[in-house]
């Protein structure tokens, strides 16, 4: 068996860091202008995700240009 | 495999999934294969007035990149041993290396 | 917009009429009512097109989209093309390509020299096995295989294509009869060193020229191969007999491709077949003569034919006369034959294996071996893990979630053998907070704790009760006035301030929140603790059966198995940070503080002190104890001022540290010894600041707990007199520092919220107070009492009681009883 605070979550992988934050508020970036605040309760290699209380936002620029923010709020 | 794992547990739960296309799709999750491909049964078209040609499927098979989200019932989710899951699959790494 | 061909480049329209899939796509016009035809001798496919775009105007002329290239060309210049492509007629091509014929004329004599071979040796079974066959299939029979042609000396094949090989009404050419002239196999070696100029001997030239190994007198005896084998390179073979090498291992080179495929992918009889099987007749060769039968009945029935292939060279190892022609084999004794032939099939048979195991040899480079292993044994460890990993741990680690998910839900299992009873003990026991409480299956409920702690007051409670302190407490019923005619308290509505009330340790500087880095440390502190409580949680499920008397070997797992969970437990401690250094007035935390401060870390307490012993559960406790006011759920715990309550993150994280953290607190504390809860009740005095612990819930808790489990001992007769007085005198201390500020541990209004730990924890300090500060206390509270009294009745009967037997807790300690107040 392998060492474990040798090789913990404070490892050099980058998922080691997201690791940190299981069962922590997490702020997630997505494509299509789109964010998450949610708190972080399984995450696998691909960077599946999976958030409680989450709350989205989706960044829409309107046709005068003016930055429109919706936000939906959703419970996962 | 967590995430098979994960959603073999809420088969036969109502989900929302919401495909990369914006179209959400409420129904029975039916069965699930290891690349989160989707079966669901009795489904509704959220935003049916958008999408007609949709009105009159019943059941459909997702295929599991097209997804964005799957909103879940939080009832039927352990978050605690999810999470010690997901702290498996990196301790497994840990162990075997 | 349609092109057409140009009249010049039409294709003669000479059968009109078209039947493609049984549509007639003719035009009437086109219809001559002339017979069936075959497929492709409607040679215009194009003409639809033609006559279609004809009445096109749009269409495209050759002549207007020709850009003249054609024209270029030099016509004159052809003198060249007989160089280039062969002049014409059949004759000038020469025969150089014709192998067919070349086989076809050698094929004969071939045939007849088997049949001469063979009855020259009657004992070479393996030479009479195909002549024996040909009876069976007489000539007549012979079936017409196309090839016929071939094997005429002068054969040239005729290549013209006719429409007739497609149509309908051809009539089948007659086969050809064959008739050939028989050489002799001195004619035959003639031949071939005439027509091949061939290296000096013969044989070899011979395998050589004709590309398949034909029979021939000397390596005839390399042939020695099982059916089926693919032919013998013969060069590898020569090579194999001048170096004295047995030549019976004759596996062909790899990748050497077999020269024509399987019998049945050949055309039946001809000489070709000859090629592909030695041992198979020849079944199509005309029958050369008369067919002896003896050898085939003089040979023995039980050996196998492979095993008359003889090496020429062999030198047999036990003695046995070296055997060079088959011919020997007859003049040897019936034992010496029987013991060679024995010996010569296992031989056969050991080859045969080898054979069949070198087939692939040396498709791969050693680098190219090296290369799959690493692949296989990369493999193999992802998919099994440690090779120690039986397979429900292997199928555990890749399913966890479902398999213990499953399990907790009672659902039927696919793997039942699986342990994972252990899991469901920790699950199920993981509190649910806000997150994961509601679950069905999830037999903690939010009150558990609570009901717990008043049991607990509720047990001192009714042990103090057995010797009621103040009788001459009296209500004055029906005015909810509660006067006192104990002479040490006259002026009971006095008030009176301690000046030391202010007194004790002032309130800590409000720790800044965490840096970043110190947030990183921390969470990384966490995930170190779950993966040593993980790692103890799977040691607990692979312990082995405690061992029975004298098996040493079982003893000495037992022990490995304890001292592996040992440095655990020394892991998990250490991740813990428990044992790092107070800093006194320090901004950052202590780091199992902060530890707490986390969701996780709270969750983690329960299953951390199941791993953990009573030394290091006390040393926790007296961690949060010394740490009371800093805890976040103390520090953080007080409403904002104009609001109600604390915020609702706060209000989750006191109740998942009630849910998570207390009850495993409060077990520790039940069976405490007493010296210990009076240093405790002597850490809250001296390093917290007691009235802001006092304000919290969780404050309140540690204080209940303390002060019930030491009635509880004093009760029982456990705690020494000099232990009691200095309780007492600690006791007396908490008391005047906490009398002032008494109202203030109500959260909020009395329709607000959940005031019963304020109960518990006034019926807790109501049994330990002498009847003074019982007094004190009655004068400190009754206006809540009073409240709750009226409030109750205006709430629903259940919740009306709910409210009056809380505050009854209270009143009971200190020998009252809310239906005295009427």
């Amino acid at each position: 068996m392998a060492d474990i605070e040798d090789s913990g979550p404070s490892g050099s992988e980058p998922l080691d860091l997201v690791r940190l934050s299981l069962d922590e508020t997490v702020f997630v970036k997505l494509r299509g202008d789109r964010e998450l605040k949610g708190r972080l309760h399984a995450y696998d290699s691909h960077c599946n995700l999976v958030l409680g209380d989450v709350e989205e936002t989706i960044y829409v620029v309107e046709e005068d240009e003016n930055e429109e923010e919706i936000v939906r709020v959703r419970d996962s | 495999m967590l995430f098979f794992s994960f959603f073999k547990t809420l088969t036969n739960q109502t989900v929302t999934i919401e495909l990369k296309n914006d179209i959400r799709i409420r129904g029975t999750l039916k069965s699930v294969d290891q690349y989160l491909n989707i079966k669901l049964d009795d489904i509704e078209v959220l935003d049916l007035v958008k999408y007609p040609h949709l009105s009159s499927v019943k059941n459909m098979f997702i295929r599991g990149s097209v997804v964005r989200y799957v909103m879940l019932p939080r009832s039927e989710v352990d978050v605690g041993l999810l999470e010690d899951a997901t702290r498996r699959g990196k301790l497994r790494i840990v162990f075997l290396i | 917009m349609a092109w057409r061909w140009p009249e010049a480049a039409t294709f003669p329209r000479t059968s009109p009429k078209m039947a493609f899939f049984g549509f007639d796509t003719t035009l009437p016009r086109d219809r001559d009512g002339s017979g069936p035809r075959g497929f492709f001798e409607t040679p215009d496919p194009f003409a639809q097109v033609a006559q279609a775009s004809a009445l096109d105007d749009d269409a495209i002329d050759f002549e207007d989209t020709y850009d003249g290239l054609g024209d270029q060309l030099d016509d004159d210049q052809d003198e060249f093309n007989d160089d280039t492509f062969g002049g014409p007629g059949p004759e000038s091509s020469g025969r150089d390509f014709d192998f067919f014929g070349k086989t076809a004329q050698v094929s004969d004599a071939i045939g007849e020299e088997q049949v001469r071979y063979s009855l020259q040796n009657p004992n070479a079974p393996r030479v009479a096995q195909p002549v024996a066959q040909p009876v069976q299939q007489p000539a007549p029979q012979v079936k017409r295989s196309g090839y016929e042609k071939y094997s005429e000396p002068g054969y040239i094949p005729d290549l013209q294509a006719k429409s007739s090989v497609w149509g309908v009404s051809q009539k089948k050419p007659e086969p050809t009869p064959t008739s050939r002239k028989m050489m002799s196999l001195e004619e035959v070696e003639a031949q071939m060193r005439h027509s091949s100029h061939a290296v000096p001997p013969a044989g070899d030239a011979f395998l050589r020229s004709m590309v398949e190994p034909q029979y021939h007198p000397q390596p005839q005896h390399l042939q020695a191969i099982p059916d089926g084998y693919p032919p013998v390179h013969p060069e590898f073979l020569q090579a194999q007999l001048r170096q004295g090498h047995l030549p019976q291992m004759a596996h062909p080179p790899p990748g050497m491709p077999e020269l024509y495929g399987g019998p049945g992918i050949m055309p039946p009889g001809g000489p070709l077949h000859m090629a592909q099987n030695i041992n198979a007749p020849p079944q199509n060769m005309p029958p050369p003569g008369p067919r002896p039968t003896g050898p085939q009945v003089q040979r023995p029935p039980q050996q196998p034919p492979q095993h008359q292939q003889l090496p020429p060279n062999r030198v047999s190892n036990n003695g046995m006369p070296v055997i060079t022609d088959p011919q020997q084999l007859a003049h040897l004794t019936p034992e010496q034959r029987n013991a060679y032939l024995m010996e010569d099939a296992k031989r056969a048979k050991r080859n045969h294996k080898i054979f069949l195991l070198s087939r692939g040899n040396g498709l791969m480079t050693p680098q190219d071996k090296n290369f799959i292993t690493r692949i296989q044994l990369q493999q193999l460890v992802a998919a099994a893990g440690s090779i120690a990993d039986s397979d429900p741990e292997a199928v555990l680690a890749e399913d966890f979630y479902y398999q213990v998910c499953s399990q907790i839900r009672g659902a039927p299992r696919q793997h039942p053998h699986q342990p994972l009873g252990h899991f469901a003990q920790t699950y199920l026991l993981q509190t649910g907070n806000r997150l994961g409480g509601h679950r069905r299956g999830n037999f903690q409920s939010a009150d558990n704790h609570m009901q717990r702690m008043q049991q607990q007051v509720q047990r001192a409670v009714e042990a103090a009760k057995a010797k009621p302190k103040n009788k001459q407490l009296i209500i004055e019923g029906s005015l909810g006035k509660i006067a006192f005619s104990n002479a040490k308290a006259p002026k009971p509505m006095l008030n009176i301030k301690r000046p030391d009330s202010a007194d004790g340790p002032k309130p800590k500087k409000l720790q800044s929140n965490l840096s970043l880095s110190d947030r990183k440390s921390i969470l990384t502190n966490v995930e170190h603790v779950y993966s040593a409580l993980m790692a103890m949680e799977d040691m607990e499920r692979t312990m082995p059966p405690p061992p029975e008397e004298g098996d040493a070997e079982a003893i000495q797992e037992h022990m490995e198995w304890r001292q592996k969970l040992h440095s655990l437990n020394q892991k998990l401690w250490r991740s813990l940070k428990v044992m790092e250094p107070i800093v006194p007035n320090s901004t950052t935390p202590h780091p199992f503080i902060a530890f707490l401060s986390y969701p996780k870390g709270k969750k983690a307490i329960p299953r951390i002190f199941r791993h953990i012993d009573q030394e290091q559960r006390v040393t926790i406790l007296t961690m949060i104890v010394v740490h009371l006011d800093s805890l976040d759920v103390v520090r953080l715990a007080q409403p904002v001022p104009g609001e109600a309550q604390p915020s609702l993150g706060m209000r989750e994280a006191i109740d998942l540290f009630s849910l998570a953290v207390m009850p495993c607190l409060l077990g520790y504390v039940n069976e405490a010894p007493f010296n210990i809860i009076i240093g405790l009740l002597g850490l809250v005095i001296n390093q917290t600041h007691v009235q802001t612990v006092a304000r919290t819930k969780v404050g309140l808790g540690i204080l209940t707990m303390l002060l019930s489990r030491a009635e509880i001992v004093k009760e029982a007769g456990q705690a020494s007199e000099h232990d009691w007085q200095q309780w007492v005198e600690k006791f007396n201390v908490l008391f005047d520092t906490l009398e002032p500020g008494l109202n203030d541990t109500f959260p909020g209004t009395i329709s607000s919220g959940d005031d019963m730990y304020v109960w518990q924890f006034l019926a807790a300090v109501g049994i330990g107070a002498s009847p003074e500060q019982q007094q004190r206390l009655v004068i400190a509270v009754k206006d809540r009492v009073m409240e709750t009294v009226g409030y109750s009745k205006t709430l629903p009967a259940d919740m009306g009681s709910q409210r009056l037997s809380n505050v009854n807790l209270f009143m009971r300690a200190i020998g009252l009883d809310v239906e005295l107040l009427g």
